[in-house]
């Protein structure tokens, strides 16, 4: 069977993009509101670090949607996914949620630039203010809903391949937990990454936060990449065809034991507890192990949509 | 403040939760009820004993329902020879859509394009709902869905909804069939053929352990090889 083509394939490469993006998004505001909470509090508007986690976020969500809109074949009717809704679609309600959750996005990141946005628009739209004022007052519930909607977003990356009965090794009940789990990581990267490109500090007080909770998140990704694989294979019948076609030999079990497990998991963890431990953190460093995390992660998009869809039950 | 705060988070947690599983346990709730309010329900039953592969149903469902060049409705998969010459056989068992009574295309539809026809059972597509995004293509067990190329929407067997049943004929593919293989009709109906050949024979439905309760019957032929 060719890696990248073959019959059953339906979806292609632009998905894996797409769900990729998604998960970035949902992670990069999920540590961008960790960051003012637990750090920064009311400065994390000057942080570097911070600006470049609502930056990617705010971008990439919206390259997803343009790549799901354009890998229709119905580019121009993309409205009616907007305007009908099916409540038993997975993709219909992952819609409503990346809708619901771009609005709390822009009002969470509207509160926290509120200063400069304040001084910049206060000579000349002074109804912006107003605005900004009304939505600070609800800072709390804003936050509390943002954290919600891009934990969901992100599950949703997961579910959308696992509701459906065709393909055992994606209807799994980890997928979501573990899209999850590495949209987190993904997000986290893609800050710090974007962080130091904005300048900010690679020894800044963000850099060793983030690299505290990643540690954690990347041992919980390898134990949910696990559970995954070991389900499967304990499951019997075409789930354990499944499972060790896509781990065996072949271009698709080299991407997942050098790529993924290799590059973007096992580097990414040596160099976090190394970075930890010698408190020696450089330009370099940060970007190089956030560069591998992201290419891990797209890498495991890509893995499990492909592997995925090769075996039917 | 910290309470209130730590109650909202806990109120809005579980109103997403009831919002997402809501939908779900309802459609399970519906689909008996929707059995009883109508007494017609289409089905299809292929004898494989009786067909001889001569593709008849396949070129008239392509004339009837202007099927598109490259793309099929249906198709007449051929395995075999099995055993010796002179008397050699072949099999062929009939790839089409199964009009699932719980249909994975339908439930993961974004617009509901996909849709099942209350009156009487057959899963068929909306064109115009249909935004092309390929997901019921991906989730249909049997692979039996295509995007046209002419419409550029999913596409498949909808038993001649829109164009023999309308007019009060058989299917194409049925008043094709030269060895009478073919057999469509009402489940609700005991007197008719269908059901009659049904409780008769012994038939089989394929891949039943999805739960996709699928409309499409079949009497086997026999197996001309073991496969464990
Ligand atoms: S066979 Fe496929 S296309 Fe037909 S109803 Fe079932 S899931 Fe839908
Ligand atoms: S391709 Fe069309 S019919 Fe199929 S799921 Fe998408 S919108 Fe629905
Ligand atoms: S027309 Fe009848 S005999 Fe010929 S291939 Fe179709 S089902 Fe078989």
């Amino acid at each position: 069977m060719n890696a990248l083509h073959f019959d059953s394939l339906v979806w292609h490469w632009p998905i894996a993009i797409y769900l990729f993006l998604a998960g970035v998004s949902a992670g990069a505001m999920f540590f961008a509101v960790l960051l003012k909470h637990v750090c920064l509090k009311e400065q994390a508007y000057r942080s570097g670090f911070v600006q470049a986690a609502c930056i990617v976020a705010a971008v990439s969500v919206l390259a997803g949607l343009g790549i799901l809109v354009l890998d229709l074949t119905k580019p121009w009717d993309f409205w009616k996914i907007l305007v009908f809704y099916n409540p038993t679609s997975v993709m219909s309600m992952g819609v409503l949620i990346l809708l619901i959750y771009q609005v709390f996005m822009y009002a969470w990141i509207a509160v926290v630039f509120r200063k400069p946005i304040e001084e910049w628009c206060q000579p000349r739209f002074p109804i912006v203010c107003k605005i900004t004022t009304m939505l600070a007052k609800y800072e709390a519930g804003i936050t509390g809903l943002l954290i919600i909607f891009s934990v969901s977003l992100g599950a949703y990356t997961g579910f959308l391949l696992s509701a459906q009965p065709r393909f055992p090794m994606l209807n799994n009940p980890v997928l979501p937990l573990l899209f999850l789990a590495s949209g987190l990581s993904s997000g986290a990267a893609a800050s710090l990454l974007g962080g130091v490109l904005l300048k900010g500090s690679p020894n800044g007080q963000e850099v060793r936060f983030i690299h505290r909770v990643e540690i954690p998140l990347i041992l919980g990704e390898i134990f949910l990449i696990f559970t995954f694989f070991m389900g499967l294979v304990l499951s019997g019948g075409q789930s354990k065809v499944a499972a060790l076609n896509a781990i065996g030999e072949g271009f698709w079990g080299l991407i997942f034991w050098f790529g993924i497990m290799g590059l973007g998991l096992s580097a990414p963890l040596a160099m976090n507890l190394f970075m930890n431990a010698t408190s020696k953190r450089k330009f370099s460093y940060v970007a190089g192990t956030a560069c591998l995390s992201l290419l891990g992660v797209i890498m495991l998009r890509n893995f499990v949509l492909y592997t995925g869809q090769m075996v039917v039950s | 403040m910290e309470n209130s705060r730590r109650h909202f988070l806990k109120s809005t947690c579980a109103l997403v939760a009831g919002v997402s599983v809501y939908p779900l346990s309802r459609d399970q709730a519906n689909a008996d009820t929707g059995i009883r309010i109508n007494n017609l329900k289409y089905a299809m039953l292929h004898d494989e004993t009786k067909c001889i592969g001569c593709n008849a149903c396949v070129e008239a469902c392509r004339e009837v329902n202007h099927v598109p060049e490259g793309v099929t409705r249906l198709s007449i998969e051929q395995s075999g020879p099995y055993g010796k010459y002179p008397n050699q056989y072949y099999h062929f068992s009939r790839h089409s859509c199964q009009h699932c009574e719980d249909a994975p295309c339908v439930n993961v539809c974004p617009t509901g394009a996909a849709f099942i026809d209350k009156e009487n059972g057959i899963v068929s597509v909306n064109a115009d709902k249909c935004v092309g995004c390929q997901y019921c293509i991906l989730a249909c067990p049997y692979d039996v869905r295509f995007i046209n190329p002419v419409t550029k929407a999913a596409d498949k067997c909808d038993f001649c909804r829109e164009t023999n049943l309308k007019q009060d004929k058989q299917p194409a593919c049925v008043e094709a069939c030269p060895t009478k293989a073919l057999v469509f009709g009402n489940l609700k109906d005991p007197e008719s053929e269908l059901v009659m050949l049904l409780k008769a024979n012994p038939t089989q439905r394929t891949k039943l352990d999805l739960g996709t309760r699928p409309k499409l019957f079949r009497i086997t032929a026999k197996q001309g090889e073991i496969i464990l």
